[in-house]
């Protein structure tokens, strides 16, 4: 404990909102080389915090020190000058940039007036191999990488400019499993060098795995700091949301009905080479594989948003038209997408709004009928336990469990039949997770036959009657839900050949 | 209640300012607007109390907003899908011509206006197969029939203008006949007919985009494409229609603007797009898309026809004008910016 100061020190940090403590009082200290957890449930103010200490939000009170002398706040460029490095959940690189430019973005090396890209070049490419990914080509173009090799890409970024605290928000939220390995592997190189890292994420198991001490934060105030990483999970649970976490998985529901969902020789090259499989009403079948198996692919071509090259999609004994998501969505199919942001919801509108956008038909009786719609919203928001659920909400400023919780009303009110779900509990948090769970047990217990696409293996153990393995754009493997395991499902979604190689260039 | 979910219960009361902030920016916003017509006939009423708070002149006013309004209550469902609609004005006076011509020498109203609309929307018909099928861009799209419909219009009658004060019943109009001039100079109540069209117009328009299934497609496909997909809404046939929407309201004001002046002209509508861009945006709907507010756009479209009555009877120049206008629509889409930023 004695010895230098820490790289990092927070002293009773507080963040006044408007009427509302986001941070109230949050003490923290981060030891070079080490990797410091921060949990806590959404809107703990995990994310207040790392704002403040990267400069881009101003605290109220408190002090930030770095190497012990006190850190100007509210001042990203005096952050950024004194080694304060931060990668975010969603990555901010250009596409069309490559590795070397991306990389140098903002800071490039010159010689006179001109890029110097000789230099910019050598330089990435002698960072890269210091995180061990000499595979990767400065010269290569980020839109042709895949995501972990995009992470990698960010942390030599951050180097680039001698980072000596590295700030990682939920980095594990977009890799899959083999992916995550990766990760963890670079973050290692980083705290031998003398890095100190803080890493937030929602799976326990990881933070057991990479972390070294944890802080808890709740309703903006530490409940606990610099515990050992080995902490028992319930534990860490019982902190996080203040009281023991009620079982997380609840009981597997079983095949009880006719066949609802039928996949018949599906196609779409070069993401989806074949599937077949049918999914019974009161089912909940899991999709695994790696981020890139054709897996999302799969449940777009089901959905209708992409229309394949052949094979035939069948809901409760009638053929669904190609291509034609309306049709599906009136046939009984869901769809709760990947990326609830960019894909899932519209952020400005009002709960209501989001939640009705596709049975507004039942609501038109020549005008909209206002006051109905948003008593049949509010009634299916309330199932969900969504806070608030009054249906006036701008969905924007909803934390992750409760949009998601609006994009699953939705489908709710449409009383669908067939419910496809990409990554659902992505970026959640444990209790709310728990909540998500019940909902689609629940919702298969009702009938409703479920597809589940998740990153997340445990969860699928956890929760799924069946689960379905893809590869390389094929179903290679299907066990039943409380006979699988883990390891058993990973070895199966990594292909024999390749499986150490996961950050090649997509083709 | 709490034992249920406390994490979650404590990240809604911390986002909590979030809304406020907003819903105030947003109610600042309208109320400002309303302010700001309040006091331009305020001002214009102190400056020339002779001329500018006449009944003559107020409606002299409305006419002339009415037509720029009619336009702008398309232009606020085009922007709404945030797409442009830049071929507004040219479109204006090809409409006008080709009514024109179809009744040239002489012909009965109802055949104007039935051409005018027709030509309009046809027009738009080809601005939204372009972009909603063609993927062409809208900027491009009704950038290039900016251009072909001015085209149409010095082509239709060699440049000149068609005479339509002959329609019906001569030169002033029987007020019992159906004359086209009635619309243009015609009062039920007091109240100038075109006045009644663009209320009407407007009314209608508040009802479709806010309390109709189209209305919420029209927003939900400006707001986010792919999500509107997912959700089932018929994207590619919503953007088409609002295309042709534009341009069948730019028939209608076409129909106002004509009987206004007796006469269709090649060169008419020149920079309506911009009178109809700026009061939609300073009336508070997103370029961005995803919002759209039609009484703003209403009250956009009535603080212009101040501007400019004032500006006029100020004796400033049309040229003074046309820099305050464009001055007006810069500053309007800076004001919005914070706004998309949050």
């Amino acid at each position: 404990m004695a010895g230098a100061a820490p790289t990092l020190e927070v002293r009773g940090l507080t963040k006044l909102y408007p009427g509302v403590w986001a941070l109230n009082g949050v003490d923290l200290d981060v030891r070079a080389g080490e990797v410091h957890c921060l949990l806590g449930p959404n809107g703990a103010g995990k994310s207040t915090l790392i704002k403040c200490v990267s400069g881009v939000v101003e605290p109220t009170g408190g002090e930030i020190l770095l190497h012990g002398d006190p850190l100007p706040v509210g001042d990203p460029a005096a952050s950024l000058g004194r080694g304060i490095a931060t990668i975010y959940q969603e990555l901010d690189l250009v596409e069309d940039l490559t590795v070397a430019e991306s990389v140098y973005l903002a800071h490039e090396p010159r010689r006179g007036p001109f890029l110097d890209l000789d230099r910019m070049r050598s330089d990435s490419a002698a960072l890269l191999a210091r995180l061990g990914h000499e595979g990767i080509s400065p010269r290569t173009r980020i839109g042709a990488l895949r995501p972990a090799a995009r992470q990698v890409v960010s942390i030599a970024r951050a180097l680039s400019r001698d980072v000596r605290l590295l700030i990682m928000d939920e980095p594990s939220a977009i890799l899959d499993d083999g992916e995550v390995e990766t990760l963890f592997d670079v973050v290692r190189r980083l705290t031998a060098d003398g890095v100190a890292v803080v890493y937030i994420s929602h799976r326990l198991d990881e933070i057991r795995r990479i972390g070294d001490r944890v802080t808890v934060l709740s309703d903006g105030r530490t409940v606990a700091t610099g515990i050992a990483a080995s902490t028992p999970t319930d534990r860490l649970v019982e902190l996080m949301v203040g009281s023991a976490v009620e079982q997380l998985y609840p009981e597997r529901p079983r095949a009880t009905g006719d066949v609802a969902l039928s996949v018949r020789g599906l196609r779409r090259l070069p993401e989806v080479r074949s599937a077949s499989f049918e999914v019974h009403a009161g089912e909940v079948v899991g999709l695994g594989g790696l981020v890139g198996s054709g897996r999302s692919e799969l449940l777009h071509l089901i959905y209708g948003l992409e229309r394949p090259d052949e094979g035939e999609v069948w809901v409760e004994g009638e053929r669904l038209e190609p291509g034609r998501p309306g049709r599906a969505i009136a046939a009984g199919l869901g769809f709760a997408p990947e990326d609830r942001k960019s894909q899932g919801l519209l952020l400005d509108w009002s709960q209501t709004k989001n939640v009705s956008l596709a049975d507004l038909h039942r609501f038109q009786r020549g005008l909209l009928d206002i006051r109905a719609e948003r008593a049949a919203v509010r009634e299916q928001l309330q199932a969900l336990k969504t806070v608030p659920d009054d249906g006036e909400r701008i969905v924007r400023e909803l934390s992750g469990g409760n949009q998601q919780k609006v994009v699953l009303a939705r489908w709710l009110l449409h009383d669908c039949r067939v419910l496809l779900l990409d990554e659902p509990t992505r970026g959640v948090d444990v209790a709310t997770k728990a909540q998500l769970y019940r909902v689609i047990i629940d919702l298969a217990a009702a009938g409703v036959a479920v597809l589940v696409v998740s990153s997340e293996l445990g969860e699928l153990v956890g929760i799924c009657s069946r689960i379905l393995v893809m590869r390389e754009g094929e179903l290679v493997f299907e066990v039943d839900g409380a006979a699988a395991s883990e390891r058993e499902l990973l070895r199966h979604a990594v292909a024999p050949t390749d499986s150490a190689d996961l950050i090649e260039e997509v083709r | 209640m709490t034992t249920e979910s406390p994490p979650e219960g404590g990240a809604a009361v911390v986002e909590e300012p979030l809304t406020e902030r907003r819903l105030g920016a947003f109610r600042i916003q309208e109320y400002a607007l309303l302010i700001a017509v309040i006091l331009l006939f305020v001002i214009g009423a102190v400056l020339r109390p002779d001329s500018f708070p006449t009944v003559d002149n107020v409606h002299n006013m409305l006419t002339q907003a009415s037509v720029v309004g009619v336009i702008a209550v398309g232009m606020t469902f085009v922007i709404a899908t945030a797409g442009i609609d830049l071929s507004v004005g040219s479109m204006l006076a090809a409409a006008g011509m080709f009514g024109g011509i179809l009744v040239d020498p002489e012909g009965s109203t109802l055949v104007f206006i039935l051409g005018a609309v027709f030509f309009a929307t046809a027009l738009g018909s080809v601005n939204a197969i372009a972009i909603a099928y063609g993927r062409v861009v809208p900027f491009i799209a009704t950038l290039a029939m900016f251009s072909i419909a001015r085209g149409i219009a010095l082509l239709l009658n060699d440049k000149l203008p068609v005479g339509l004060l002959d329609l019906n019943g001569g030169s002033f109009g029987d007020p019992a006949a159906f004359s086209l001039l009635w619309f243009g100079t015609g009062r039920i109540l007091g109240i100038p007919i075109s006045v009644y069209v663009f209320l009407g117009i407007t009314i209608a328009g508040w009802l479709v985009l806010n309390r109709t299934r189209y209305g919420r497609y029209v927003v939900a496909v400006g707001g986010n494409r792919e999500a509107a997909r997912i959700a089932g809404v018929p994207v590619r046939r919503t953007i088409m229609s609002v295309y042709v929407l534009s341009g069948f309201l730019v028939g209608i004001a076409a129909v106002l603007l004509c009987a206004r002046l007796g006469s269709a002209s090649p060169v008419s509508g020149n920079l309506y797009e911009l009178d109809a861009i700026g009061a939609v945006v300073i009336g508070g709907t997103s370029l961005a898309g995803g919002k759209a507010r039609i009484g703003g756009t209403f009250l956009g479209v009535l603080t212009f026809a101040l501007i400019f009555s004032l500006m006029t009877q100020l004796d400033l120049s049309t040229e003074v004008q046309q820099v305050v206008k464009g001055a007006i629509v810069l500053g309007a889409v800076l004001l919005q910016r914070p706004e998309a930023r949050l």
